[in-house]
């Protein structure tokens, strides 16, 4: 049986990178600091390929065809492309794709009635190409991109990215070659307002909310909150919660510590950095 | 659902990774199905009203990133 050997989630945004250096910089100093222990932390866990849930911005998907969960098959990915980096001030870089993982995962989920599509081209903007710019400068582990739809609703339930998460556990357990070691990374939120009437507010009540429930260990928690709640408490970008609660449902029970935790009005967004127990 | 093709123009357009403040190109307008109200609003670069016409919010940011204050 393979291990999941490490489990964290991170806000992203383009902002993260495109206004380095905020209004007060002694936050982004602090963000670096965390992001800068999360990667030491992940290089020490020496993971074989590194599963990333994270969501579309439109670049990939739109309405003619929207998958609710995709998953990338690819051998490698931009992240970002030329003209995504001239907007996030990263350099263009391709990076690597655990094909078998990929593929074998698509199987086996459908295999157990959760379909997902699966795609081989995927662009990534700031929802991997940020992190990862801290987390895995080089191109150094395999990723598996598991994309779900936080952006045109109708979007999956919270529930059922909790369920996935439970299946890439038993997946990485039941299926996966002895000694394969995983990671597991969730991007996105926590609460922002993007586009909308209301855009750039932050509601640090509901950041609150979501790294209380993952301190404790309470990951059911965030799996039973609906849209509607989200949408309210956290803002059209709080959505992207839905791309944390999988590495808690592969992870129940398990406690996070928080690295990093500040409304940053620059970045308009509330920003966590969350380190799992595994 | 005429709003579906006004989020295939912004699509399209947030594509080129290019910003601006209004759509006012009669040719790029002519090529999709749009409402009058979606065409006076494109036109405007009114956001809000783009909005509730049902265009989604993160083509709007980065369609029209100069209209938004931050």
């Amino acid at each position: 049986m393979a291990t999941i050997v490490a489990g964290s989630l991170t806000t992203h945004g383009p902002q993260l990178t495109i206004k380095p250096v905020t209004a007060d910089p002694q936050q982004s100093v602090r963000f670096r600091r965390a992001m800068a222990e999360a990667r030491r932390r992940l290089e020490a866990a020496r993971p074989d390929v590194l599963v990333v849930f994270s969501n579309d911005h439109l670049q990939n998907f739109f309405y003619d065809n929207m998958p609710a969960f995709c998953v990338g098959v690819g051998e490698r990915y931009w992240a970002p492309s030329e003209g995504g980096g001239n907007t996030l001030k990263i350099p263009a870089r391709q990076i690597s794709g655990a094909t078998e993982w990929s593929r074998a995962f698509v199987k086996t989920a459908l295999e157990s009635d959760f379909d997902v599509s699966y795609a081989h081209e995927l662009e990534f903007w700031d929802d991997l190409s940020v992190p990862l710019s801290f987390l895995m400068p080089e191109d150094t582990i395999p990723v598996v991109p598991i994309l779900i739809n936080c952006v045109a609703p109708p979007l999956p339930r919270p529930r059922r990215c909790y369920a996935l998460g439970a299946l890439v556990k038993t997946f990485v357990e039941g299926v996966r070659p002895d000694a394969e070691r995983v990671a597991l990374l969730g991007t996105g939120g926590i609460s922002h307002r993007i586009g909308v009437p209301g855009h750039g507010i932050i509601s640090p009540e509901f950041d609150q909310r979501v790294l209380g429930a993952i301190q404790r260990g309470d990951g059911e928690a965030l799996a039973a909150l609906t849209y509607d709640e989200i949408e309210e408490e956290g803002g059209n970008g709080g959505q992207e919660i839905r791309n944390w609660i999988p590495v808690l449902g592969a992870l129940p029970g398990r406690k996070g510590q928080v690295l990093y935790d500040e409304p940053v009005p620059d970045w308009l967004v509330g920003t966590g950095v969350v380190w799992m127990e595994v | 659902m005429s709003e579906y093709q006004m989020n295939k123009l912004l699509f399209e357009t947030g594509r080129q990774h290019k910003a601006v403040e209004s759509i006012s190109d009669e040719t790029q307008l002519a090529a999709y199905d749009l409402t009058p109200q979606e065409r006076e609003a494109l036109k405007a670069g009114d956001i809000k009203r783009l909005y509730e016409l049902g265009a989604n919010p993160y083509l709007l940011r980065r369609v029209f990133r100069p209209r938004f204050h931050i």
